[in-house]
């Protein structure tokens, strides 16, 4: 008799804890519908398309030269890359490379955004049907990743850049 | 014989693009669209839905599988971008779960019922 109720109690306490497990994972790990982080650490893929300056045809390993890359999907179209734009202008000024990628977008109003808020990028790539970007795991406009020595996507920031982020790319200098 | 060709060729190209349409409604169907609120990619009109429609109507034209364009997407957006995502020792408790309340539940009824016999 002890034997059994000894047994119920030890079943109810095995199924409260799985249950609470379970609830656990579900409700605290903060988990986000998407997973942004599934590209960091994985090899940069290489990008071919045309330059938005000069209508050539570039791959991203071309422009690459083995130094820390940042690579920016932006468009003219979007108001959070005029939000994030000084950032990277900032981030020009020390010397690190960044290269565009112009996400559907009119390339006219593309070189007219770059003009009026003066341009940060070494190369802007067009993506006009959304195919780069699917290749790089992105989600929406702005995204940007980060490239190291090694050709390697190391981090990777949804939305407008902030002073934090500069300051992380440029202690990796 | 020239317009039964003629009409073999359009008959053709029309049946082509009805399949390449099933199978992307398919498989758009089973792709969660990660910037919406529980819809599918099918259902979804946003940027990153049409991106994706589009890239899989292109990958089925050049006649990659379903398994393929499915496991291309998961490893640029991992397996949430999946309504249905395969075992996982991540997802194994959901799998089995439901499995082992089943089986205490008969366990459970099975020992009463033995008990008033």
């Amino acid at each position: 008799m002890f034997l059994k109720k000894g047994f119920k109690i030890f079943s109810l306490f095995i199924l409260f804890i799985f249950i609470f497990i379970i609830f656990y994972l579900a409700l605290f790990q903060n988990q986000k519908d998407f997973e942004p982080r599934v590209m960091i650490g994985k090899k940069m893929p290489n990008l071919i398309s045309q330059s938005l300056f000069d209508n050539s045809n570039k791959s991203l390993d071309q422009i690459f030269s083995n130094e820390i890359l940042v690579v920016n999907i932006f468009a003219s179209w979007c108001a959070p890359c005029k939000i994030e734009h000084p950032f990277l202008m900032k981030l020009k000024q020390n010397n690190i490379k960044i290269i565009g990628i112009n996400y559907k977008d009119n390339s006219k109003n593309a070189k007219n955004f770059l003009e009026k808020y003066k341009n940060p990028y070494q190369e802007v790539l067009i993506d006009s049907k959304g195919e780069l970007s699917i290749n790089l795991g992105v989600f929406g406009v702005p995204e940007t990743f980060v490239v190291d020595k090694n050709f390697k996507i190391i981090d990777k920031h949804i939305g407008p850049i902030d002073n934090k982020f500069v300051n992380k790319i440029l202690k990796l200098k | 014989m020239k317009y039964l060709l003629i009409f073999f060729i359009i008959f053709y190209s029309f049946a082509n693009a009805s399949e390449i349409e099933t199978r992307s409604i398919s498989i758009t169907k089973n792709l969660r669209c990660l910037v919406c609120e529980g819809q599918s990619v099918y259902e979804s009109n946003s940027d990153f839905a049409n991106d994706i429609k589009n890239f899989v109507k292109k990958e089925i034209k050049k006649n990659k599988t379903d398994k393929e364009i499915y496991q291309f997407l998961i490893s640029k957006y991992g397996e949430s971008i999946l309504f249905n995502p395969p075992l996982s020792l991540k997802n194994i408790a959901l799998w089995l779960g439901p499995i082992l309340f089943f089986l205490m539940g008969a366990f459970i009824i099975f020992r009463r019922l033995n008990v008033t016999k």
